[in-house]
């Protein structure tokens, strides 16, 4: 008995002290807290990569800058970590919240204690931030829903599916119907949610797939999702499906696009760079400097336009090395 | 009666066993003979299974030999006692109920086709083996699927899958009904025709008379005889079972008021009791004896609500109760020591006052409970029953039988009874508790308490009872009062013979 | 009589030690992990003794740990209930769709919480209708009614976040009294309840009873299914008012992810406080230490700034130490 508390005790202290030898001790002007949820799809591992980039290249830079990076697998941890941070005395938060109502409070917290906030992507109810940046939701609804009409000369039918059922895909999905209620020829015959998920994306385009004999094109707003739906369509061998177009650009449909795939020809952009590009605003907002060649420090809104990518643009966006 | 009768195959010389310093087996000579049929009689505690296991290999003797075909023999376990052809069929079945018939009587001695099972191979003997018992059981069917009586034909063809030159049947027929018993009997007679021993242990004093050739009789670890049957009746036997002074470790009878304290009425259970009926009055010991399985405990927890019966009526001084639970049995003054201490009597990780408490336990509750008295209440029990435990705060797990069975009286004394009903009060208890025990019986009975005492020791119910009834098959099989109670008397009834109104039933 | 009265006086002393040194081995392993922890956690992070981060610790602790007291009652009783993470989703959900049907005000805020803990029972009573009534075991009855509980959160919030337009509501849980946050004096107020309901009346001592060895119970006259059933009801209570503490403290609750995995940390809290999954026994106390526990490891890793994805193996590690201490304790 004795012998096991002891070895417990062991461990514990084991434990502890590699977690105290991985803290280096240096005295930082500036700290800065990244909290992003966990990387639980293709999306959000590229965040987490990017986030972790942009660390190592401050590192480089500016050395008075310190960062915290942590990542929660739901909604309320996310509130604790974001405490934590606040504990550990962070000058600036980026923050992309995993549901903006859960963590309103706490931002809400950050704010209010002087603390430079950057709200990444989600964006709250209450606006409760130095600076917001995300991608334009409904211009990638509306950009996908253009070059779709162009690709299917303006006549076909079209099956949608749709991510999880938060704002965010009501943003696209709806510009997005919008775009195509000005195609007459064009019909949406189905559309579902797969939650950002390629099984799922996978499983519901087999339903898709059953249900409807003449498919001319499917629009699923990203790319993880897309891969899913190019494997149903292999496995049923189907060749009605001419034109599929997913989203956010993620490396593999980059380098599809590369090839000239036949079918995938196209991606629009909704950057996980973008948790990089906050961070940067907020050490540039901490040090109140100004923004690149800019005559002006950190703006409060920075939306970052959906870009229709394909064969002539793609090499300035394919990063191989990246995680998405 | 058999050619084969006089060849000696088994020879016991001077077996002794002991368990933890006492002696159950004090020196037994045997010679069992092939091809015969031996049976076994004594009471309970007589020696009679322990005797079988030392021969079948699952306790090893004290001292003394084992000579099989004049070699001397060591059976360290069941596998020796197999290798030697000895293989028992015990009480309880050692069978896998999701397995099905040829997969248990190959269990553990599987028949192999290099690293797989050879299936077709061990289904086609199990087949023979059932062919040669005459029984039209499907090696294929599952355990759980089969009757009693089919079960203990798995446990028989189990037994046979090795040349079997001695089988040993502890109690066979207990649990099968009168067709079962003929279809067994017949199957004895057969094995006995292919020239196998059998040693079969019984109650049921006309089945030995019936099947035996011979038969031995044990009492207190003792061989009292060995002899053939057909000189015996059944009164003979029965004595020769008991034979023993009582001796003084009973107090005096006090003297039964007239008040009745507790009356039973026209009490059933679906083929467990039917239409049991009787009476005990303040200050009386009644005693129900009766066979393993007759149904008293049943009797007794059909009473206190813990099991459903199908009719009955029972008046607690002269007021009919309802009892569909044993809170309200409580309530009437009723308290039943279970004959399973560990199994549903104390709880063993409770210590001696939040044993004692758990029943009366509203009597220590002032808005909260009061520890404090629940802990003086249990110093009182253990000074007044001389409870030796390590502290008031020990857990029930690290005392002694004698001292559990104590704080289990003392638990019920606690919820301040009229009337106890208490079922094998001195099982595993060594004789001074026994002593204590019985006194405090007997003070309880002064105090004007009814007392009911279901108990397989002959002598205590003797020693206790001012009166006894003799449960069988679920029915009263007679009422000793005072000086007719005797020992014979009481096994006669609960054996199912009665010197003066022979109730004979066939079996055959 | 009267003179062995003092007799049995005399065993007292030596009742009194070895109680004192029973306690010091076995009982008190909990704490003894708490305080070597707290030191550790000290000596890692020069933030972690800051007042602010200890009651941070405490509120974030108090979510599960609230559950936690209920899941003792459960587990001492021979029980265990997987659903309780996605009841307090439902009972979340269904308090703010109550909160904003009301409106404003704190008379709406009293209705809302008392429907909370009302709903809470309800939910509760379901699964110890299952187990008793319905004979399935607990394990089974409460992996589907998880499963049936998340689903119609999902469905009546229609998967999105529910925010409460009440202006008070958020002051429960965000709110601090006498320097602590409120939804830490409700888990300390209602351990205190728990303890004395588990030690000091009869249904507490009944629960040990019918956990330890229920035929027992039975025969000793104790109506065993009511016993577990209200264990069950207990256990429901305890979710409801979580969910009114972590709603309250979000102003919202997120329908896919609120009280996600809370059955497995309130599980590993009442274990980790010394009470065996097998039930019979267990302390209050140690489920709060339990649960005090699972916080500071949280807290003082992400305080170090250890991988996020290293916590759980942490998590791990203490629940098996505990669980091995208790096996050598069985022994």
């Amino acid at each position: 008995m004795n012998l096991f508390k002891k070895m417990g005790k062991l461990a514990l202290g084991a434990i502890l002290l590699t977690t105290f030898a991985s803290q280096s001790a240096i005295a930082a002007k500036y700290k800065v807290g990244v909290s992003v949820p966990s990387a639980d799809h293709g999306w959000t591992a590229g965040l987490l990569w990017w986030a972790n980039k942009a660390v190592a290249d401050f590192k480089k830079s500016d050395d008075d800058v310190e960062f915290y990076v942590v990542a929660a697998s739901s909604g309320s941890k996310q509130v604790g970590d974001v405490e934590d941070l606040m504990i550990r005395g962070i000058d600036a938060l980026v923050i992309l919240p995993l549901n903006p109502a859960t963590l309103q409070n706490v931002i809400n917290e950050a704010y209010d204690s002087d603390i430079y906030t950057v709200v990444v992507d989600r964006e709250l109810e209450t606006p409760s931030q130095n600076v917001f940046i995300a991608g334009d939701n409904a211009g990638l609804g509306t950009v996908s829903g253009k070059w779709l009409a162009k690709e299917l000369k303006e006549k076909g039918n079209i099956v949608v599916i749709e991510g999880m059922p938060i704002p965010i895909n009501k943003q696209r999905v709806d510009a997005f119907d919008a775009e195509i209620a000005k195609h007459k020829g064009i019909k949406i015959l189905d559309s579902q949610t797969a939650d950002w998920s390629t099984q799922k994306a996978l499983a519901v385009m087999e339903n898709f797939l059953q249900k409807h004999p003449k498919i001319d094109a499917v629009w699923c707003q990203d790319d993880d999702m897309l891969k899913g739906v190019l494997q149903a369509i292999k496995e049923s061998g189907r060749t009605d499906i001419k034109t599929v177009l997913g989203g956010a650009g993620s490396k593999d449909i980059y380098k599809m696009i590369k090839d000239n795939n036949p079918v995938v020809r196209a991606s629009v952009t909704y950057p996980p760079s973008m948790v990089a590009s906050g961070i940067a605003l907020a050490v540039a907002g901490l040090k109140n400097e100004k923004v690149g060649k800019m005559y002006h420090t950190s703006p409060s809104r920075v939306i970052l336009a959906a870009e229709l990518v394909d064969k002539h643009n793609v090499d300035a966006f394919y990063t191989p090395e990246s995680a998405y | 009666m058999n050619k084969t009768l006089n060849e000696p195959i088994l020879r016991l010389e001077n077996i002794r066993k002991s368990f933890s310093g006492v002696q159950v087996l004090h020196g037994i000579d045997v010679t069992i003979n092939s091809g015969e049929v031996l049976g076994i009689l004594g009471e309970n505690g007589a020696g009679k299974s322990t005797l079988l296991k030392v021969i079948s290999g699952l306790h090893q003797a004290t001292s003394g030999s084992v000579y099989l075909d004049q070699k001397q023999i060591h059976i360290k376990n069941p596998a020796v006692a197999k290798k030697y052809g000895i293989a028992m069929i015990p009480q309880e079945f050692n069978l896998v109920s999701t397995l099905n018939v040829f997969e248990n009587v190959f269990l553990g001695q599987e028949l192999k086709q290099g690293r797989f099972l050879d299936k077709n191979k061990m289904r086609e003997r199990t087949q023979a083996l059932l062919n040669q018992l005459e029984t039209h059981l499907d090696p294929d069917a599952l355990i759980e699927t089969l009757s009693v009586a089919e079960k203990q034909m798995v446990e028989i063809a189990k037994a046979l899958v090795h040349d079997v030159r001695i089988l040993i049947m502890d109690e066979p027929t207990t649990v099968l009904t009168n067709q079962e018993v003929a279809v067994l009997f017949r199957l004895i007679d057969k094995l006995k025709a292919q020239g196998v021993t059998i040693v079969f242990i019984s109650h049921k004093l006309k089945e030995v008379k019936l099947l035996c050739d011979r038969l031995m009789i044990l009492r207190d670890g003792h061989l009292v005889s060995i002899e053939p049957v057909a000189g015996l009746n059944e009164q003979e036997m029965a004595s020769k079972m008991v034979g023993r002074e009582l001796n003084q470790i009973f107090p005096e009878h006090s003297q039964a008021s007239t008040e009745i304290a507790l009356q039973v009425e026209q009490l059933s259970i679906n083929n467990l009791l039917h239409n049991i009926e009787f009476k005990v009055h303040r200050g009386e010991i009644l005693g129900f004896a009766g066979l393993i399985g007759s149904g008293r405990t049943e009797m007794a927890e059909a009473i206190m609500g813990l099991r459903k019966k199908n009719s009955g009526k029972v008046k607690i001084f002269n007021q009919n109760v309802t009892i569909h639970a044993a809170k309200d049995a409580v309530k009437h003054g009723l308290a039943y020591l279970s004959e399973d201490r560990q199994g549903s009597g104390l709880i063993m990780n409770f210590n001696l006052p939040e044993n004692i408490s758990l029943i009366s336990l509203k009597k220590y509750i002032k808005g909260f409970i009061q520890h404090k008295k629940t802990t003086e209440s249990a110093a009182r029990y253990s000074e007044q029953f001389a409870i030796k435990a390590p502290s008031l705060d020990s857990e029930l797990q690290y005392l002694s039988g004698g001292n559990q069975q104590k704080v289990y009286l003392a638990k019920w004394m606690d919820t301040d009874p009229e009337i106890l009903i208490l079922d094998e009060p001195t099982r595993g208890v060594d004789i001074n508790t026994k002593k204590d025990i019985y006194h405090f019986i007997h003070s309880l009975t002064e105090q004007g308490k009814a007392v009911i005492i279901i108990s397989s020791e002959m002598e205590e119910l003797i020693g206790l009872s001012h009166r006894i009834l003799v449960i069988r098959e679920g029915k009263i099989a007679g009422e000793l009062v005072g000086k007719e109670i005797e020992e014979q008397k009481i096994m006669f009834l609960a054996a199912g013979v009665n010197d003066k109104t022979p109730r004979m039933e066939p079996i055959l | 009589m009267t003179n062995k009265i003092v007799s049995e006086t005399a065993i007292q002393p030596s009742a009194l030690s070895r109680w004192i040194k029973s306690i010091s081995l076995t009982s008190m392993a909990p704490l003894i992990a708490l305080i070597v922890l707290l030191i550790l956690s000290a000596m890692v992070s020069d933030h972690f003794l800051i007042p602010r981060n200890l009651t941070n610790v405490l509120r974030q602790v108090s979510y599960t740990g609230i559950i936690a007291l209920g899941m003792t009652f459960l587990i001492i009783a021979g029980g265990i209930d997987l659903s309780v993470g996605s009841m307090l989703a439902l009972v979340g959900v269904l308090v703010i769709m109550i909160l904003n049907h009301l409106g404003d005000g704190w008379m709406a805020v009293m209705i809302a919480i008392s429907a909370a803990m009302a709903l809470g029972a309800f939910f509760g009573a379901i699964n110890g209708w299952l187990t008793t009534k319905g004979k399935i075991t607990a394990f089974v009855a409460t992996l589907a009614t998880m499963s049936i509980f998340r689903s119609f959160t999902l469905y009546i919030s229609d998967a999105g976040e529910m925010v409460s337009r009440n202006n008070l509501y958020s002051d429960v849980g965000t709110g601090y009294f006498l320097g602590l946050p409120v939804p830490v004096w409700v888990f300390l107020i209602l351990a205190i309840i728990g303890h004395i309901l588990l030690r000091h009346t009869a249904y507490g001592r009944h629960l040990c009873a019918v956990g330890s060895n229920p035929k027992v119970a039975s025969y000793s006259a104790i109506n065993v299914s009511k016993v577990y059933f209200l264990s069950f009801i207990i256990l429901g209570f305890t979710v409801g008012i979580s969910a009114v503490m972590l709603s309250s403290r979000l102003n919202s609750i997120s329908p896919g992810d609120a009280g996600l995995f809370y059955e497995l940390d309130a599980i590993a809290a009442v274990v980790i406080g010394g009470t065996a999954l097998s039930g019979g026994k267990g302390t209050i106390w140690g489920t709060v230490i339990g649960a005090i526990i699972l916080g500071i490891i949280n807290n003082m890793l992400n305080l170090s700034g250890v991988s996020p994805y290293l916590q759980g193996a942490v998590k791990g590690f203490v629940i098996l130490i505990a669980v091995l201490m208790q096996y050598k304790r069985a022994q």
